[in-house]
């Protein structure tokens, strides 16, 4: 059952070598859709975390017992319910934000990153390494959301989680914050980040 | 506002307006990996188009009779078990999400042996897809809100029928149809570009879409303005509605709405 | 209790898809099981949450009150709220109007009404404060838009919809572009004139629908 990268490993590879986003383009929907402020990317990633670990968590503990016919069942119904839990409780403790992320949270349950690492990880390998697993392709998740997040909140708008950044005299760039401006920021970031990669590789292989 | 209109209004703004792809984000996975030729890319949006009519059927009925507080369904399983008046506290919406994911699983698995069993030939333009779907966003989207439009609504009047919530459905399908056909039109052609390396793939893909969703903005504004001009005495409200003369019972009070009717 | 028993029921089909191995008949078990603990897992959720959800949701709409009928923040424990559901019919079509009346000491407060209307991009919701004679408006605050940002989502700031204030009910608002002299008109929002006349038009169809009715309220309890 063991062979496969150790718990930090996992943790490690998630956030940068193979962050979700920008590298295996997992979950586009929310990435594209709440990235208009920085809070409703950061609570969207935290509700990812909270219903990764869960999930990984469960099914990292029944893998001896899952058979092919069955697994996708249980994935659905595992994250499924952990996906209710985290949408009640952003509506019981942060109503507001329940409120603008809307849809967005129950359509974790599709988001193909959770069932991704199901498949990939929690199903092969032990516990830890599925939690540690969990954690870092949230934050890997996290991190781009926020990143996609910081443009568009301080182009769109000015602001950083709400409060003036850019001088007064900055003309808000409204498309940044309207859907046209998250596919065009998220295509440049993307962009940049293979041009980065590519050049740390020439370097390397110079 | 008739009937129709309402239908009219709520299928302009589901397909054009508030386009699954470009205004939701719904639906972006294939939008990116099932866009580069344009046979594939209408095979997938058939396949969405089918499953979403179908889940939202099952997702309007589970709703209405079964999840919503109250739903009748509900109450009278309930009524078994306890007496009516608590019964009729019952609300299983905490379930929706779980039965709305299985719902669309299931009608895909459905939807997959019949088309296989009675038409061949469909099946094999776009079946390959449908175990995809399962996982598109834009099904359970739309499930989502029909249950908003169902059981978040407080006035019995403006709660969506069947009608309302398959219309939404078949067309909010047509145009994520229409979007993933037109971005892989243009990604056909951009195979002959000559693209900077970092951006070839997903990333132009992305700036592409940013540019197809400025034009789909152009539609917002659309649904108001045919809504206005349709029901213009009523809505417009602009010109001076003179105060009415005051009815002391308070009844239902059709006056005022009359005379701001015929004017 | 029956939400207990429910979550079990409803996912209790997939079972029977055995495989036949020597995990099969382990596994059909395994998802009742887990059917089973995820159900008390939900139901204990809602039972714990659900009062919190609820009051979150009454609340949102509760707390603009007291600010919409010009009653300070700190005599907002002093109102009595009682929410009302009033049918209008109209061009046949029946409208069913949330109100809140705000008591004070016996005596009536306000009434803040509940309506929403087509805006330029989606539906507009507001809440609207009126006097308790009905005769002008104390208040204005949009609960929910997706008007354009930027431009037509000026209509939630409060530089505009404060304009409102004390506006007499007896006659329709008119949306004036650049410069509102009269009282009974409205600057429209520069380069966002639809969504103006959108809400103006949603606070002209609730006092044409439901000025008479609440004053006839209101003068009933006064006599």
């Amino acid at each position: 059952m063991n062979g496969g990268p150790t718990a930090s490993q996992r943790f490690f590879l998630g956030i940068l070598p193979e962050n979700p986003v920008y590298r295996q383009m997992l979950g586009m929907c929310s990435t594209l859709a709440v990235t208009n402020n920085i809070q409703a990317a950061v609570t969207m990633a935290a509700a990812v975390l909270f219903v990764l670990v869960c999930a990984n968590l469960i099914i990292s503990l029944i893998r001896h017992w899952l058979t092919p016919y069955l697994r996708i069942v249980i994935f659905t119904l595992t994250i499924a319910t952990f996906v209710t839990v985290a949408d009640r409780a952003l509506a019981a403790f942060v109503y507001p934000m329940s409120k603008m992320l809307g849809p967005y949270i129950p359509l974790i349950i599709v988001n193909c990153i959770i069932i991704c690492r199901c498949e990939v990880c929690a199903a092969k390998q032990g516990p830890i390494t599925a939690v540690a697993d969990a954690a870092g392709q949230s934050l890997g998740f996290g991190l781009a959301l926020v990143s996609l997040a910081a443009v568009r909140e301080l182009l769109g708008s000015g602001m950083w989680f709400g409060s003036r950044v850019l001088p007064e005299a900055w003309p808000d760039w409204v498309i940044m914050v309207l859907p046209p401006g998250a596919f065009l920021t998220f295509g440049l970031l993307m962009g940049l980040v293979n041009w980065f990669t590519a050049r740390r590789a020439g370097k390397e292989g110079a | 506002m008739s009937y129709l209109v309402d239908i009219f209004l709520i299928a302009l703004s589901a397909a054009l307006i508030n386009n699954f792809i470009f205004y939701y984000f719904v639906g972006i996975c294939p939008f990116l990996g099932v866009s580069r030729r344009v046979e594939m890319a209408f095979g997938m949006g058939c396949a969405v188009t089918f499953v979403i009519t179908i889940a939202a059927a099952i997702a309007w009925g589970m709703t209405r009779f079964v999840l919503m507080p109250g739903a009748p369904l509900a109450q009278w399983v309930a009524g078994w078990f306890v007496d009516p008046e608590t019964a009729k506290a019952v609300d299983l919406s905490i379930l929706s999400y779980i039965v709305y994911i299985f719902a669309i699983a299931a009608s895909v698995q459905f939807v997959e042996m019949y088309l296989r069993k009675y038409f061949p030939l469909l099946y094999r333009s776009f079946g390959v897809f449908l175990p995809l779907i399962t996982t598109n966003c834009a099904i359970l989207f739309a499930c989502l809100t029909i249950m908003s439009q169902v059981a978040g609504v407080d006035d019995p009047a403006a709660r969506w029928d069947l009608g309302r919530s398959l219309t939404m459905a078949a067309f909010g399908g047509l145009g994520f149809t229409l979007a993933i056909v037109i971005m892989a039109g243009i990604r056909e052609e951009l195979d002959a570009c000559d693209v900077p390396a970092p951006f070839r793939g997903a990333p132009i893909a992305l700036v592409v879409g940013g540019i197809l969703a400025m034009a789909f903005m152009g539609f917002t504004g659309v649904d108001s303005g045919i809504k206005t001009a349709l029901t213009r005495p009523a809505a417009m409200g602009v010109q001076a509605v003179s105060p009415p003369p005051a009815p002391v019972v308070a009844t239902p009070a059709a006056e005022p709405g009359k005379q701001g009717a015929a004017k | 209790m029956t939400t207990m028993s429910a979550p079990a029921a409803e996912v209790k089909a997939p079972p029977p898809k055995d495989d036949g191995r020597e995990k099969g008949s382990f596994q059909g078990w395994l998802v009742i099981l887990l059917a089973v603990v995820f159900g008390g897992l939900l139901a204990a959720v809602e039972l714990t949450l659900g009062p919190a959800i609820a009051a979150n949701k009454r609340n949102e709409t509760l707390s603009r009150i007291p600010e919409l009928i010009s009653v300070p923040a700190a005599d907002s424990q002093k109102l009595d709220i009682q929410p009302l559901a009033i049918p209008v019919t109209r061009d046949g079509k029946t409208t069913t109007y949330r109100v809140y009346r705000a008591d004070r000491d016996k005596h009536p407060a306000g009434w803040v009404i509940q309506a929403t209307g087509q805006g330029y991009a989606d539906r507009i919701e507001i809440l609207l404060g009126l006097s308790p004679d009905v005769a002008s408006i104390t208040g204005l605050f949009v609960l929910e838009q997706k008007e354009t940002p930027g431009l037509g989502n000026k209509i939630a700031a409060i530089p505009w919809r404060s304009q409102f204030n004390g506006k007499p009910t007896g006659q329709a608002l008119e949306v004036i572009k650049g410069g509102a002299t009269q009282a009974s008109q409205i600057d429209a929002i520069t380069g966002a004139t639809i969504s103006s006349r959108s809400v103006a038009a949603i606070v002209n169809r609730v006092t044409a629908d439901l000025r008479d009715r609440l004053a006839a309220e209101a003068g009933k309890e006064a006599s």
